[in-house]
C-alpha cells in the first residue's frame, strides 16, 4: 500500500482498500490497485468475481462502504456518476445502454451534453451560446464517429443496428464526452473473432490516437493479453494478481484460479 | 450547350486543369464529404494545390518521367497527388483500392518505386510487407501513424503542402507520354499493366463529352475513380474537359448514401457497380407473392402500358431511382464489361438506359519488366505513335 500511496502522484487513478457488499454479501474485499495515465489496465476474473461492481464504484454508481478513490490526483471517498461524468469518467455498460429509438448521430451527440455551455433556455429559442455551438457539437461527435467508423449508419436507428455496431456506438457516446478515464465493461462480449479483432483495434486507436487511459473488464484472455499494459486479476471480490500480462500470467494463484491448472 | 472542346484545346490533363482555373476559377471542381459535410475545392484552388504539391516534389527529385504509385481509396488527396506527378511529366500508377493485401503485396514488391503516395495505416503496412523503401513516401490519414518515421522519407500531405515555395511552375507533361499506369495480377499472379497517355485519354474523354453532352452543370461521383483505365478515360479526362463537379464519397461504405444525398448527373460505374445497386434492392423487395411484391413487379414490367407507365413511375420507379441515387441521372455511363442480362433489364425497367464505354485498352504483360518505371525518359519506346 505504501509503495502506491507512494506513486499514486503518477497514476490517473488509484483504489485504496475497496469494500463493497450489498445486505452483508461482500462483493469487493480491500481492493488496491493503480492505473497508470495512459496504460490499457484490465480487470479479468471469473463471473462473479466483483469486475463490474469495481466499474460500478470507480465511477460512482455504487458507493464503496470502505476505502478511498484518488482520481487525477484529488481524492473521492463518495463520488457521485455525474460528478465522474464531470471529472473526465466515461464508460460503456455489459448490457448495452443506448437510445434505442434514436440515430447513432443523436445518440453520440447525447455524450456530448457535458460539453455544452448553453443553457437550455438558450437550446431552446436557439439564441446566445446555443448560435454556434451546434455546429461545434456535431462536428465533435462526426470525429468520433470518423473515428470508430460508423458513417454509413451516422443516420440509422441504433435498435436496427447488430449487436457488434451497438457496442461500437456504445463506446463513442463514452468518447464524444472526451474522458480521460474510460471504463468498458466487457467491449467484446458476444462479438465474433473478426469484430473482437476490430473493436481491439479501435480500444488501443483510441489509448494511442486520443491519450485515454482505459480500463477494461475482458474474457478473452488472448485479447487481454494481447493490448493490455497492465492485468488486475480478481476472485471472489479478493485481489490475486496485479501487474503486466506475461508477469499475470506466470502467477501460480492467477492459473489456479482463473485460467485453469494443468493436470 | 458550349462546352470547351469548341476551343483550341490543351494536350494534356494538367494544362486542362490549368484552363479549367483560369476559365472558372470559383467554380467547384471537388467535393469531399468529411465529419458529414461536404468540403468544397475551387478550380482556382485545386489547380493552385497541384502546382504546389508539384513544386513540393519536384524539390525532393521527382523528375519527368518518375511513377507516383498511389496506394490509396479515391480522395482528393490521391487525385491531386496524380495530378501533381502529371504536372511534371510523370506517370500516376495506379492499383485497384479493392484489391485484397495478398494481391497489393506482391504487385508493390515488382514496382518497387521510389515515389509513393498511401492513404493511411494499412496500406502503408502493405508497402511494408512488401519491402519497399521509396524515398518519398506521402500519406494521406496519419492515424496510427505515430511510430511511423517522421524522417525525411514520410511525409504527410499536408506537411508536404506546406514547404513555401514562391517559384511558379509551369505544366511540363507531354500529350504523347503516360499519364496513368494501372496494375494488377493475372490468374497465373503475373503481372499485367495498362498505360494511357494524356493523348489518349483526351481523346477518349472528348468523345463522351461529346456523346453525352457533358457541361460544367454535371455532377459525378468518384467511388470507383481508381479502378482501372477505363475510369481514368471516362471519368477523370472528362471531367478535367467538361468542367464539372467530381464528388469524392466519404469512404467507401458510404458511396451508396453519398450518391442518394447527390443524385450525380453522371454515374460512371463499372458492373460491380450496377451488380451491387441490383442486388442491394433485390435483397430489400417485399417478399414474392405478397401485394407489395406484385405491384413492384407491375411497375416494372419491360414494356409498359400507359397506366404502369405513369403510376408505376410515381409509386416504385421513381422512389426506386431516388433510392439508387439515379434521381437525376441523365449519363448513366458502365465503364469496361456489359451487364449481365437480368442486371440491364432492372435499369431498363427503371428508364435507366446504361449505356456502355468498352475500355479499349487491353491488360498486358510489361515487354520489360520493371523498366517503364524507372526514372527517366526511357518509356519513349513503349508509347503509342
Amino acid at each position: 500500500m505504501a509503495q502506491t500511496q507512494a506513486t499514486k502522484v503518477e497514476h490517473l487513478l488509484v483504489l485504496e482498500n475497496i469494500g463493497l457488499s450489498f445486505k452483508g454479501v461482500k462483493a469487493v474485499t480491500d481492493i488496491s490497485f493503480a492505473v497508470a495515465a495512459g496504460e490499457i489496465c484490465a480487470l479479468i476474473g471469473p463471473n462473479g468475481a466483483g469486475k463490474s461492481s469495481l466499474l460500478n464504484v470507480i465511477n460512482g454508481v455504487y458507493q464503496a462502504q470502505q476505502g478511498r478513490i484518488h482520481f487525477a490526483g484529488a481524492e473521492h471517498r463518495r463520488m457521485r456518476p455525474h460528478d465522474a461524468a464531470v471529472r473526465g469518467i466515461a464508460r460503456t455498460f455489459q448490457n448495452i445502454a443506448l437510445f434505442k429509438g434514436m440515430s447513432v448521430l443523436d445518440n453520440v451527440l447525447t455524450g456530448r451534453t457535458l460539453r455544452r455551455r448553453s443553457s437550455w433556455i438558450e437550446q431552446a429559442l436557439r439564441i446566445g451560446r446555443a448560435g454556434g455551438e451546434d455546429d461545434r457539437q456535431r462536428e465533435a461527435a462526426e470525429r468520433i464517429i470518423d473515428f470508430l467508423h460508423i458513417q454509413p449508419w451516422r443516420d440509422t436507428l441504433v435498435g436496427k443496428l447488430p449487436y457488434g455496431l451497438q457496442k461500437r456506438v456504445e463506446l463513442a457516446r463514452a468518447l464524444a464526452a472526451e474522458p480521460r478515464l474510460l471504463l468498458l465493461d466487457e467491449p467484446m462480449a458476444g462479438m465474433n473473432a473478426e469484430e473482437k479483432q476490430q473493436m481491439s483495434r479501435f480500444i488501443v486507436d483510441i489509448n494511442r490516437e486520443l491519450g485515454t487511459t482505459v480500463v477494461l473488464i475482458e474474457h478473452d484472455i488472448g485479447v487481454v493479453m494481447g493490448i493490455c499494459d497492465h492485468v488486475v486479476v480478481l476472485d471472489y471480490g479478493r485481489k490475486i494478481g496485479d501487474g503486466p500480462p506475461d508477469e499475470v500470467r506466470q502467477n501460480p494463484e492467477v492459473i489456479a484460479a482463473y485460467l485453469g491448472t494443468r493436470h | 450547350m458550349a462546352t470547351f472542346t469548341d476551343n483550341p484545346q490543351p494536350g494534356t490533363l494538367p494544362q486542362w486543369l490549368q484552363q479549367q482555373a483560369l476559365q472558372q476559377r470559383m467554380g467547384i471542381a471537388l467535393r469531399h464529404k468529411r465529419l458529414g459535410v461536404w468540403q468544397v475545392r475551387t478550380w482556382g484552388q485545386l489547380a493552385a494545390e497541384v502546382e504546389q504539391l508539384a513544386t513540393a516534389l519536384q524539390k525532393r527529385g521527382f523528375v519527368p518521367g518518375a511513377s507516383l504509385v498511389i496506394v490509396s481509396r479515391p480522395r482528393p488527396e490521391a487525385l491531386i497527388a496524380a495530378l501533381a506527378a502529371q504536372w511534371l511529366g510523370g506517370v500516376a500508377v495506379l492499383l485497384d483500392p479493392l484489391e485484397s493485401a495478398a494481391a497489393q503485396v506482391p504487385l508493390l514488391r515488382e514496382l518497387h518505386s521510389e515515389w509513393v503516395f498511401a492513404e493511411g495505416h494499412e496500406e502503408i503496412q502493405r508497402l511494408r510487407a512488401a519491402g519497399l523503401a521509396p524515398r518519398l513516401l506521402i500519406y494521406a490519414d496519419g492515424r496510427g501513424l505515430t511510430e511511423v518515421s517522421q524522417a525525411g522519407d514520410t511525409l504527410a500531405y499536408e506537411q508536404l503542402l506546406q514547404q513555401d515555395s514562391d517559384q511558379r511552375l509551369e505544366p511540363q507533361a507531354r500529350a504523347e507520354r503516360t499519364a496513368f499506369a494501372f496494375y494488377r495480377l493475372d490468374a497465373g499472379q503475373g503481372i499485367e499493366q495498362q498505360r494511357i497517355s494524356h493523348a489518349e485519354l483526351l481523346q477518349e474523354g472528348r468523345r463522351l463529352v461529346h456523346s453525352e453532352q457533358l457541361g460544367r452543370q454535371d455532377e459525378a461521383l468518384a467511388a470507383r475513380a481508381f479502378a482501372a483505365g477505363g475510369q481514368a478515360r471516362y471519368l477523370l479526362a472528362p471531367w478535367l474537359i467538361a468542367g464539372f463537379r467530381l464528388n469524392f464519397p466519404e469512404n467507401l461504405a458510404t458511396r451508396d448514401q453519398d450518391r442518394r444525398e447527390l443524385g450525380p448527373t453522371l454515374v460512371a460505374g463499372t458492373r460491380e457497380t450496377y451488380e451491387r445497386l441490383h442486388a442491394q434492392v433485390l435483397a430489400r423487395l417485399p417478399e414474392p407473392g405478397s401485394w407489395r411484391r406484385r405491384m413492384v413487379d407491375w411497375a416494372l414490367v419491360a414494356h409498359p402500358g400507359a397506366l404502369q407507365r405513369h403510376l408505376g413511375y410515381w409509386l416504385i420507379r421513381r422512389p426506386l431511382r431516388d433510392v439508387l441515387g439515379f434521381s437525376r441521372t441523365r449519363a448513366p455511363l458502365l465503364v469496361g464489361e456489359g451487364l449481365t442480362p437480368p442486371t440491364l433489364a432492372f435499369f431498363q425497367a427503371l428508364a435507366i438506359e446504361v449505356r456502355t464505354w468498352p475500355d479499349p485498352a487491353q491488360w498486358q504483360r510489361p515487354e520489360s519488366w520493371p523498366a517503364p518505371l524507372v526514372n527517366g525518359w526511357i518509356e519513349d519506346s513503349t508509347q503509342p505513335a
